[in-house]
């Protein structure tokens, strides 16, 4: 299986990006199972904590294949598991992906902006990608502020997994 | 780390068991879009990008646990045909022993021949007080796997709005 392709670790100035633990299933499974955090994902279902376990298998299997993934992101000053925010192509996607879930509790804070643009950053130098997407449900306003505030701009709709979502895209020349 | 007590590879007789290839997306997924093969399984066929996905969450299980589900190979040919292994994601009834073999190798008894193999890993390596198989009750032919490796019917089991029979077994004392 793939070697990793962008650090398994690194920080920005306020976040701290690694890779996943069974102990991030606590926090991650509170985030996931919270009607506000999950109504803009795929069909807007609350995930159960087995959901939630596999979800992290399914992440740490993502790193493993394509030697990228995304981050468990953790906030520097409190130490607290924060959400995810990194780069996602499972088989079928529409691109390679600038993916960003951050706890509401942190909402408003510029982080999931801060850790957008980092993933971006590698997904362009690390990767070589020649453009990058974010898959956004099109009413999904303060993701769609993150994705235009590091450069995206809408291109089409599209139909992920069978539901219907706004896809953004920024190239590398931009 | 510490080495995982459970081999990452192995062989049986005729049935090399291996970690998981990217490559191996194509051939699993062609087992698990046949309505055949899926009949009997949680959550019926599955599509290509979901075998992708599959193939992940296989991986990340065995990072989590330390074991997991084996891609499987014949020896003979070297071709995949399955997945047999040890499978225990967060709340599943128990640590279950399961089979999933190409119907193309029906009646050879490779999954018999691969489920005691796990089940003795279970016991042996894991130190696991008892296994279960999970089986719709009409997979009459995975029912017979798990009773020649020496479960049996212990419970029924609510999946998802589907009854399926819990078979177990307990370690010997």
């Amino acid at each position: 299986m793939a070697d990793y392709r962008v650090p398994p670790e690194f920080e920005t100035e306020r976040l701290f990006f690694r890779q996943w633990t069974e102990d991030d299933l606590g926090p991650f499974a509170r985030l996931n199972a919270d009607k506000e955090m999950v109504r803009y994902l795929g069909r807007g279902a609350v995930m159960s904590r087995a959901d939630s376990w596999r979800q992290i298998a399914l992440l740490m299997g993502h790193w493993q294949m394509r030697g990228y993934g995304l981050w468990a992101v953790d906030e520097k000053a409190s130490g607290a598991l924060i959400g995810r925010i990194g780069l996602w192509y499972p088989e079928g996607w529409p691109g390679l992906e600038v993916g960003w879930l951050v706890d509401r509790a942190h909402w408003g804070k510029g982080y999931a902006s801060e850790g957008g643009r980092a993933a971006l950053e590698m997904g362009f130098t690390q990767l070589g990608a020649s453009s990058l997407c974010s898959v956004i449900h099109p009413e999904n306003a303060a993701s769609i502020r993150v994705a235009e505030k590091i450069g995206e701009g809408f291109a089409r709709m599209v139909e992920v997994m069978g539901v219907e979502a706004a896809l953004y895209t920024v190239t590398r020349e931009e | 780390m510490p080495q995982p007590p459970v081999p990452q590879e192995f062989s049986t007789d005729r049935l090399y068991l291996r970690q998981w290839r990217e490559a191996d997306a194509g051939p699993l997924a062609r087992l698990q879009g046949d309505p055949e093969m899926m009949r009997h399984m949680i959550g019926g066929p599955v599509s290509a990008d979901e075998s992708w996905a599959m193939i992940a969450m296989m991986a990340g299980h065995w990072r989590l646990r330390g074991f997991g589900l084996w891609a499987v190979e014949e020896k003979a040919t070297e071709r995949f045909i399955g997945r047999i292994g040890l499978w225990y994601p967060q709340g599943w009834p128990g640590l279950e022993v399961s089979w999933f073999i190409d119907k193309a190798q029906w009646g050879k008894g490779y999954a018999s021949e691969g489920a005691r193999a796990c089940r003795d890993i279970a016991f042996e390596r894991l130190g696991a007080a008892d296994i279960c198989s999970i089986i719709h009750p009409e997979n009459a032919a995975s029912i017979r796997v798990a009773e020649k490796i020496g479960e049996h019917p212990s419970r029924t089991l609510d999946v998802n709005g589907t009854e399926f029979l819990l078979y177990a077994l307990e370690a010997a004392r």
